[in-house]
């Protein structure tokens, strides 16, 4: 059993990796059920990472495969660059993470909680409890049972049991659930200050808005496979859009333009025109649309291409999938 | 896709982490810290209705049975005996703390080996990298300073009580009798108290006695037909009162006397010091092997409450049960029992628990067993109960 100290986890060749996670083939299995089906993921460091997939893609199953809550049946994992189940300790030593709804003990207060996550973490830990508590705004509820709390003030205990071991890598399942949408505005910018001091957060959620107003990358997960990851730009580069047009005579301009290539996508809503656009199409477009519009006598106002929502993407891209399967 | 590599820096206020601080940071060890000890000693401490049941059991009843002892006596002591001395002092340890003790041990052990799991703290604490081992161990030197003291405390309560609140006068016997005798004493006391010693003091003269002894004669005479000791084996049939000298009836008291002095030395006004510390080194054995057992069951199983009903089981139901008597073909399963093995350590000088027990008591052990077995048979229960509660904590999925 390894008694070695881990003090050099920041300085330790086995972690500058640039990879935060990376998983390869990553596969567990409860009898014939394959929660998590080969994944390959891959989170860059120093970005907030979403996580997003259906009630029951697996998505807290490879969380806690990563984190050695569960032992995989198959593939290869490392964390913050260092392979894990192997260098487990050294791993978890700069990770900090809620799996499922955070849960403490109901009969001590939120910072003798903490007291008992810090006395296994690393001596420093201890000293961190405070700015912990004062960091997610607890520290006025700190001395109060935590049979007390709110399950928003859980997650945000949740959250600085997770900033006790000054992590590099926080893994959040699901840190919205319970909270207000002034608690969301909340965790949504503690994670991009995170994010800003250099840390990764990786996000599971369902709630794909807050997902894109939050994150840089995401990967997608059905069944328990990763269908799609990278930044979110570029994954909703490769969607469909859509160019709204505002003009004078709706009817008109549809009339007019039925009769190019993109003609069969147009439709007139109640604040002007709708042309539906396929993925790829070259922006080039836009500006033959309005020169078209122009010369054939019709006054154009705006202009405006309007990408898909991850939302949307997310629903186009897992329908398609269940359609497939 | 973002690639950034820049390292995180504290955040505001957090103490940074990284190499160059002085304390080592040995999370991969199996051995637990002292701050893990403490914090789940906390733990353990603040569970309000815990620690009162705990406390209730080890503390209160002591507690209630002996001031009523005290009271009554205080009300009407010809009615009522003192509250202390030595028969109430083995009575209280060996059939109230004793089996008391192991239940509450028990109870506490099945608390500590399940409230992570149950409320959902493990997760917390497997995530922070802590090796799971050093984990499960923290709990055995925090819960044994939750119920050592406790035993201690009833214990001491009891010897107090016993010690301060003795009786004055020995009953031996129903015969009140000077307490710490000689041999050569005890008879000469025998001597000038003939006609109560003859008339009360056991006897078993053996089948060789005839009837027609001078013993028997000297307590016929004093104490005519019907009377005399309680305990008359003497041989068949009882001759009619004769007449015996003085002399003769002072000479069958200290017969009687030689006879019972093995008995009579083993009697008390008070527990003597050794005897209760060994008695108290007793008691905390058996409620520390009852906080093993319990945590290392409570950890397999991953609940509280059907390890508790079995242990429950096991030392109120199972223990009495087949400690009685000698089963043939359950021989060896009846010493593989924790309870009755710790009984077999039973100081000597405390009357039997269950029926068993070697100690000063009228009563010897039924199912017997040797002290270096017995010794193996609870270092096992100790062993085995701990390796497949630390062994659960390390493999189950969390």
């Amino acid at each position: 059993m390894s008694t070695a100290t881990i003090d050099d986890v920041g300085t330790d060749r086995a972690g500058d990796s640039p990879w935060a996670v990376e998983t390869h083939g990553l596969t567990k299995r409860f009898k014939d059920n394959v929660a998590v089906n080969g994944v390959e993921l891959l989170v860059p460091r120093g970005c907030a990472f979403g996580y997003l997939g259906p009630n029951g893609a697996g998505k807290t199953t490879l969380i806690r495969v990563l984190l050695g809550l569960t032992h995989a049946d198959a593939g290869t994992m490392s964390l913050l660059g260092y392979p894990v189940p192997h260098h487990r300790d050294r791993a978890l030593a700069r990770i900090g993470a809620i799996v499922d709804e955070p849960r403490f003990h109901g009969h001590l207060t939120g910072r003798q909680n903490l007291q008992i996550l810090a006395a296994a973490r690393e001596p420093a830990a201890r000293a961190r409890i405070g700015p912990s508590l004062e960091r997610v705004g607890m520290t006025q509820r700190a001395d109060d049972k935590v049979s007390k709390y709110s399950m928003g003030m859980r997650q945000r205990l949740g959250v600085a049991a997770c900033l006790l071991g000054d992590p590099q890598l926080l893994i959040l399942d699901e840190p919205m659930n319970g909270l207000d949408p002034g608690g969301m505005l909340e965790m949504r910018e503690m994670v991009t200050s995170l994010v800003a001091e250099g840390r990764t957060v990786v996000l599971s959620s369902h709630l794909l808005d807050e997902v894109e107003r939050t994150c840089d990358a995401v990967a997608i997960v059905d069944r328990g496979q990763v269908i799609r990851q990278g930044p979110i730009a570029d994954l909703l580069a490769d969607s469909a859009f859509e160019l709204q047009i505002d003009c004078a005579t709706p009817e008109r301009a549809r009339s007019l333009l039925a009769g190019t290539p993109w003609g069969a996508g147009i439709a007139v809503a109640p604040d002007g025109l709708r042309v539906a656009l396929a993925a790829g199409t070259d922006r080039g477009v836009v500006a033959e649309v309005n020169r078209l519009l122009v010369e054939g006598g019709i006054p154009v106002y705006r202009l405006q291409e309007v990408h898909a929502s991850l939302e949307s993407w997310f629903l186009e891209v897992t329908t398609r999938l269940g359609a497939n399967g | 896709m973002t690639t950034a590599t820049v390292p995180a820096t504290p955040a505001p206020g957090l103490p940074p982490s990284g190499p160059g601080r002085a304390a080592p940071d040995r999370r991969g060890s199996w051995v637990p810290n002292g701050a893990m000890i403490a914090t789940r000693f906390m733990e353990l401490r603040r569970r309000r209705g815990l620690m009162a049941a705990l406390i209730v059991v080890n503390i209160g009843i002591p507690v209630v049975f002996l001031t009523f002892r005290l009271v009554s006596h205080a009300v009407d002591p010809r009615s009522y005996g003192p509250a202390g001395g030595y028969e109430i002092f083995s009575t209280m340890v060996a059939g109230v703390l004793f089996v008391f003790g192991f239940i509450v041990a028990a109870t506490l052990g099945c608390t500590a080996g399940s409230v992570d799991l149950t409320e959902g703290m493990f997760r917390h604490l497997v995530v922070t990298g802590r090796s799971r081992l050093a984990l499960y161990l923290a709990r055995i030197p925090a819960g044994l300073a939750v119920i050592v003291p406790l035993v201690a405390v009833g214990f001491a309560i009891v010897c107090t009580v016993c010690v301060v609140a003795a009786p004055t006068q020995l009953s031996f016997q129903g015969v009140n009798v000077p307490v710490g005798l000689s041999q050569p004493a005890f008879e000469s006391w025998a001597a000038g108290h003939a006609d109560e010693v003859v008339c009360s003091f056991n006897f078993d003269l053996g089948p060789n006695t005839g009837p027609d002894s001078t013993l028997m004669q000297a307590v016929n005479s004093v104490c005519g037909d019907g009377g005399g000791p309680a305990a008359v084996t003497g041989g068949p049939g009882t001759p009619a009162a004769t007449s015996v000298s003085q002399a003769q009836i002072e000479d069958a008291a200290r017969q009687l006397a030689q006879i019972n002095y093995s008995d009579y030395s083993g009697r008390f006004l008070t527990p003597p010091l050794p005897l209760m510390l060994k008695a108290g080194l007793w008691l905390e054995l058996y409620a520390a092997v009852g906080f093993l057992v319990g945590l290392g069951l409570s950890s397999l199983m991953g609940q509280r409450t059907v390890p508790v009903i079995l242990l429950i089981v096991l030392e109120i139901v199972l223990t009495p049960l087949l400690s009685h008597a000698p089963i043939a073909h359950l021989l060896n399963v009846q010493r593989s029992l924790i309870g009755i093995a710790v009984i077999h350590l039973e100081p000597g000088g405390l009357p039997s628990v269950f029926g068993g027990g070697n100690g000063g008591g009228p009563q010897v052990a039924e199912v017997t067993e040797s002290t270096t077995f017995a010794v193996c048979v609870i270092s096992a229960w100790v062993v085995v109960w701990t390796a497949l509660g630390a062994w659960r904590m390390v493999t189950r999925d969390a």
